[in-house]
């Protein structure tokens, strides 16, 4: 069995997020591979385009959601843009998922903080689809997130229904606001949010994603504020080109962002290199 | 090469491809074994590791179809046969079998691993930069081969370390070795050892250099590193893999390629955006002594099964163009 070749995907939905990014609705041709696909929240699959190439992208959708599966791409690249460019009915391939994703276990009767920064939010909404679906099994949730500018945010549609699940707060944080938005909201970095937070320290639990140095001053304001660093999960970015620790491209030290990662507990980090957390 | 081995080789030939050391331009190189000539056992290392036969330079992975399936490219199933492979370069296959076959075993590599024969040589030939003893690999392998050769000057002393060696070793002319064979290969041995003119000390190895990751020692080889990965190309356990498209007009032309890639080159930890999380040179230099030195094999903090990275085959510190010798850096690291 070759761990290389990928499945055929379909394009079932693509949903507009912002200018750059959008949400794909992905299903396996093959009815078994996609009955049997199973995603925890927070993993990865590849996806390829034949000639152009492969790259690592996180789920987005419930791990609940059986019958198809989605993925939040923002444009950056070659591979980006021709993902860009495909509408429904498009094909692509697929391997995975791969990966260690976020602490729902542990997060059981925690108070959840989800800090998140632009596309960051997308490994991040299985959790909080997690948390509504099973609400009761979870404490308070609250969502922290911060994109460059109101036209950046995504999942912005689904912002009110989030705030009506039981006992969650939504705070947003744009870094600036063009002439021709009004914005209700604050301006300024998403640690700039952690002033009005709601969510204490005390048994509670901290998951976040965005660029590093986003995650390094997240990190030290939850530290700050005496969150525990077991506590305290973050999902890196790193190059990979396998997604099974053999290409060695996300090594970080001893770790491979893929198997051990993507998702780190912030206390398992210490001492190694390459970190800007 | 003793005339009876040459028979042997021969023997060998009818069943496998075999693939031993041979003289190219003044160096030597695992090559096809056409005739027992060809062998020539005398070798110190060779320009480029075993590895490329299960692991090769370059090669496709797959192809497409029109409705855009993917193929897997055909592995080479003829069964090879590796003739006076040394201690170091073995050990290193058998680091990259943790690599490569453990959660999703990579099915190329496996299967030429599994069709693959091993006939070791016990090493007497220790050369200027070899430190496969303070590596604990060498320069007698304890595990991984079919048959194990010494060469007592007169003849050949073979040791079978699977069934199937057992078998081979049936098919050679001679006599069961007597004890005294076995003394004069201990004390071959014992007398190769005194020609290490290198080592490392790696006790507690992997803590010192935990400890010193952000030693000024990094920025000062990493100023001098020329960032060619001559040394990651030529190391028998270094693993990384590139992953890129070859995009062709006909669709069944397009292929998915894998080949050897390095972390001493600036793109390899480049993410989109162009971000870098090891952008200067002394952190990819840092990165391969670290992998080397400390962070074990297969992702795991440490020596794997007390088995660090580097079996000590000296070949990074042979091409290195500006001479940064593995060996220095372990004593630096360990006097920081």
């Amino acid at each position: 069995m070759d761990p290389y070749l990928p499945s055929i995907a379909e394009i079932v939905n693509v949903k507009r997020q912002s200018n750059d990014t959008r949400t794909y609705e992905l299903r396996f041709l093959s009815d078994k591979r996609q009955r049997e696909f199973r995603a925890a929240p927070g993993q990865f699959v590849m996806i390829s385009v034949p000639g152009i190439g492969e790259a690592p992208f996180s789920l987005s959708s419930a791990s609940e959601k059986s019958d198809c599966f989605d993925t939040t791409i923002r444009k950056v690249g070659n591979l980006t843009g021709i993902l860009d460019r495909c509408g429904v009915g498009a094909r692509i391939g697929v391997r995975g998922p791969y990966g260690k994703g976020w602490p729902v276990e542990e997060a059981k009767g925690l108070d959840v903080l989800v800090v998140a920064g632009g596309i960051g939010l997308a490994p991040l909404r299985p959790v909080i689809k997690t948390v509504q679906s099973n609400r009761a099994e979870y404490g308070s949730m609250e969502i922290l997130y911060g994109a460059r500018t109101p036209a950046d945010e995504i999942f912005a549609d689904e912002y009110e229904e989030w705030k009506q699940i039981k006992d969650t707060v939504l705070s947003l944080t744009v870094d600036s606001v063009p002439s021709g938005f009004t914005w209700p909201h604050r301006i300024g970095v998403v640690t700039g949010l952690f002033d009005d937070m709601k969510t204490s320290a005390e048994d509670s639990i901290a998951m976040t994603c965005g660029p590093e140095i986003m995650m390094r001053f997240v990190v030290r304001g939850l530290l700050a504020r005496n969150f525990r660093r077991e506590r305290i999960y973050v999902s890196l970015e790193r190059r990979m080109k396998c997604g099974m620790g053999h290409c060695g491209h996300c090594q970080i030290g001893p770790k491979f962002a893929c198997r051990d990662g993507p998702v780190f507990k912030y206390s398992d980090l210490g001492g190694l290199p390459d970190l800007t957390l | 090469m003793k005339t009876d081995l040459g028979e042997f080789v021969d023997e060998l030939r009818r069943d496998f491809r075999v693939v031993g050391p041979r003289r190219k331009r003044g160096e030597h190189v695992f090559g096809d074994i056409h005739s027992p000539e060809d062998l020539d056992l005398e070798y110190v290392t060779t320009i480029l590791p075993p590895k490329k036969l299960f692991l090769p330079p370059a090669e496709i992975l797959m192809s497409f179809n029109r409705s855009g399936e993917a193929i897997t490219a055909k592995v080479d199933t003829q069964k090879l046969l590796i003739f006076g492979i040394h201690s170091c370069d073995l050990n290193g296959l058998l680091l990259l079998d943790q690599v490569f076959d453990r959660d999703y075993p990579y099915a190329r590599y496996v299967e030429r691993r599994r069709n693959s024969i091993i006939v070791a040589m016990a090493c007497l030939n220790i050369g200027e930069t070899c430190f496969c003893e303070s590596m604990g690999t060498g320069p007698e392998p304890r595990t991984g081969y079919d048959i194990l050769l010494t060469d007592l000057g007169d003849r050949f002393l073979a040791e079978a370390g699977t069934a199937e060696g057992s078998r081979l070793t049936e098919m050679m002319e001679g006599h069961d070795a007597e004890r005294s064979d076995l003394e004069l290969k201990k004390k071959l041995l014992s007398e190769a050892k005194m020609k290490f003119k290198k080592r490392i000390d790696t006790d507690g190895l992997a803590e010192i250099f935990e400890k010193n990751l952000d030693s000024p020692l990094w920025k000062k080889l990493g100023d001098k590193d020329l960032a060619c990965a001559q040394c990651v190309m030529s190391c028998p356990t270094c693993f990384c893999l590139d992953i890129r498209d070859q995009w062709a007009k006909a669709p069944s032309e397009t292929v998915r390629c894998v080949e050897w890639d390095a972390c001493f080159l600036l793109e390899f930890a480049e993410v989109a955006l162009g971000g870098n999380f090891r952008k200067n040179r002394g952190a990819r230099l840092r990165q391969f002594m670290g992998h080397n030195l400390s962070w074990g094999g297969a992702a795991q903090y440490g020596p794997v099964n007390g088995q660090h990275k580097c079996v000590g085959c000296g070949r990074c510190i042979r091409v290195c163009p500006v001479r940064i010798d593995i060996t220095e850096v372990a004593k630096e690291i360990r006097g920081s």
